[in-house]
């Protein structure tokens, strides 16, 4: 009877084990497919996660060097706004000295020579931009070399949204110019870029980039702020309403003040 | 003998007709011609490329064309003829039938040149304040509109108020006769006038200042900026004068008369210049400027720019012309002056 009973304890015992069994190998072999998805899918992952990071540095690259170039014509103001001089000697050339000299100065990185931890994204990009910019100094050439006139209205933010259009226009990158009561119309904030530089205006100064994915990390959007140095006061600064050599009324704005910001929109399916 | 009669007779025929037709060929082409014109009209032209050739002089007229500033657009130039220009674009437009807009493509060149590149077919017109009334200034070949801009005409401008005590001594000893010529080539006797070349200025001192010593130059700020020799007196049209002693050389001041009122050494109308071979375009010029005329449209651009304080850069920025970039001369130098030949 006992026999029996551990006969009968042994059957169930058998048939819970074979039960089990069944109940531990359909999820191992679950388990085993969805590692090796897993497996797979690893490398990907790790692959988007260095393919986003890329696009942030290189985003970050094209704002400071657009923002190079705005320092380089500001640096430059005073040469080109001499009425005595035809020409200025003001070239594509000197401004692209110039501006990869200032460049690794911000940065350390030597566009001369790209150093090869410089991601091939940010190369490319950063290489069509300065055409870009080069173009525009090349464009403006006839204005620059006016002898007898002084203001030309060749300014910072006339070069900026001049390389910024070019670039844009040769790029699947949109970068502009942009700040709540923009002169031009065209630097009209959107929804995003308002919101942005509404925050920043609040907070301290800061030459941190914010950046951020949306759409599900389909879109980097990265905007760089720029606030008002000394020589901007002349046009931007007090009296507040005051018609400025251009034209537009003054905005009496203070040194430190948010100017606006660099926007910048790269999609994640770049390459 | 039978057939060689036919065969000369077959070389006759073909010979007298061969000769009819070779004859009759200017004829037969100038029939068609009428019919259906085979080479186009300049209008036709101007619809088809779309796009309108307008040269521009290079040196600045304000406030008929300002310097050319840089602006988020790219480099821009404004001012009333670019205004009337726009005008002239728009009537286009519509002529041509509204789908594809008239773009006007500015050939900015140096005075002097502007009426070889009209000569040589470059250009369809041109507009820089250029007069039609002044005699000499009307190059055969060249057709001018009626007036954009009335009553303007040769003014001065000096720094030495002596200068116009000299002129104002010679009115009073007129007794009232108001002869401005007479003052004008007794007061001015003596000084050295700058000009600028080939402009009404230059004409009108040629013809009528013997005894000044004439300086030529090569634009308007040239004439201001010369020290060699000192410059007594500027001669240039009196709307530009009256704008730049206002806003931009301010050291400078307008020639008047005694009491106060403008003193014009001539009088003229500014006109836009196209070919003499241009029947259709000077039609055309000729109609849209009547009705810019009665609409009150010019009397409006002349308030704009001539009376109305506002900023040349923003109005660039907002309604300026870009310039065709290919077209213009490397930089622009304002150029030099010299002491007319003779002197």
């Amino acid at each position: 009877m006992f026999r029996n009973i551990m006969i009968k304890g042994n059957a169930v015992w058998q048939r819970g084990n074979e039960k089990a069994k069944m109940f531990m190998i359909v999820p191992l072999k679950a388990l085993r497919l969805i590692g090796l998805i897993l497996s797979l899918l690893c490398p990907q992952i790790g692959w988007t996660q260095d393919s986003h990071k890329e696009i942030e540095q290189t985003a970050q690259l094209l704002t400071t060097f657009l923002n190079v170039g705005r320092v380089v014509i500001e640096r430059n103001q005073s040469l080109i706004n001499d009425p005595g001089k035809g020409d200025k000697g003001f070239t594509p050339e000197v401004f692209e000295r110039q501006v990869l000299d200032e460049f690794f100065h911000q940065t350390g990185i030597d566009l001369k020579h790209p150093p090869s931890s410089l991601p091939s994204l940010a190369k490319e990009l950063l290489a069509t931009l300065l055409l870009a910019s080069k173009d525009v100094v090349r464009d403006a050439q006839f204005v620059i070399n006016q002898r007898g006139i002084g203001y030309k209205n060749f300014v910072p933010a006339t070069f900026g949204s001049q390389a910024a259009r070019k670039f844009s226009n040769r790029s699947h990158v949109t970068i502009k110019q942009t700040t709540v009561n923009p002169r031009n119309l065209k630097n009209t904030p959107d929804a995003y870029e308002e919101r942005v530089l509404k925050r920043l205006a609040t907070q301290p100064t800061s030459t941190t980039p914010i950046v951020e994915w949306i759409d599900d990390g389909r879109l980097l959007r990265t905007l760089m702020p720029i606030y008002y140095s000394e020589d901007c006061l002349a046009c931007h600064g007090n009296p507040k309403g005051i018609l400025d050599i251009s034209g537009y009324p003054r905005e009496g704005a203070q040194v430190g003040e948010l100017a606006g910001a660099i926007s910048i929109q790269i999609p994640s399916d770049q390459r | 003998m039978g057939v060689c009669a036919i065969k000369k007779f077959l070389g006759s025929l073909i010979l007298t007709g061969l000769c009819i037709l070779l004859q009759g060929c200017g004829l037969v082409y100038d029939a068609v011609e009428l019919i259906h014109p085979l080479t186009r009209d300049e209008l036709s032209s101007i619809c088809s490329r779309a796009r309108l050739r307008v040269g521009i002089s290079v040196e600045p007229f304000r406030p008929f064309v300002f310097p050319a500033v840089y602006t988020d657009e790219g480099i821009r130039v404004t001012g009333l003829d670019i205004e009337l220009i726009r005008e002239v674009a728009d009537a286009l437009t519509t002529h041509c039938g509204g789908s594809t807009p008239i773009v006007p493509t500015l050939h900015v060149t140096r005075f002097p040149d502007l009426f070889i590149k009209m000569n040589e077919g470059q250009l369809d017109l041109f507009v820089s304040s250029v007069s039609g009334t002044i005699p000499g200034t009307r190059p055969s070949g060249l057709w001018f509109s009626p007036p954009y801009f009335h009553g303007d005409g040769v003014a001065a401008i000096i720094q030495k108020p002596e200068v116009a005590e000299r002129v104002w001594q010679q009115f009073h000893k007129q007794n009232g006769k108001g002869d401005t010529l007479a003052a004008v080539q007794e007061g001015f006797a003596g000084l050295t006038v700058a000009v600028q070349k080939g402009r009404s200025s230059h004409l009108y001192a040629k013809a009528n200042l013997k005894r000044i010593r004439m300086v030529i130059c090569d634009s308007l700020p040239a004439s201001i900026e010369t020290k060699d020799p000192n410059i007594d007196v500027i001669l240039t049209n009196h709307s530009i004068l009256e704008y730049v002693t206002k806003r931009v050389w301010q050291n400078w001041r307008l020639l008047t008369q005694i009491d106060g009122t403008p003193l014009l050494l001539t009088q003229e109308d500014l006109s836009i210049v196209t070919s003499d071979d241009h029947r259709q375009l000077q039609w055309f010029l000729n109609n849209l400027l009547l009705r810019l005329e009665e609409s009150g449209r010019l009397k409006h651009m002349r308030r704009r720019w001539v009376e109305a304080e506002y900023a040349p850069t923003r109005r660039a920025t907002n309604e300026g012309l870009p310039l065709e970039v290919t077209h213009v001369p490397q930089h622009y130098d304002q150029g030099q002056c010299r002491l007319a030949e003779g002197q």
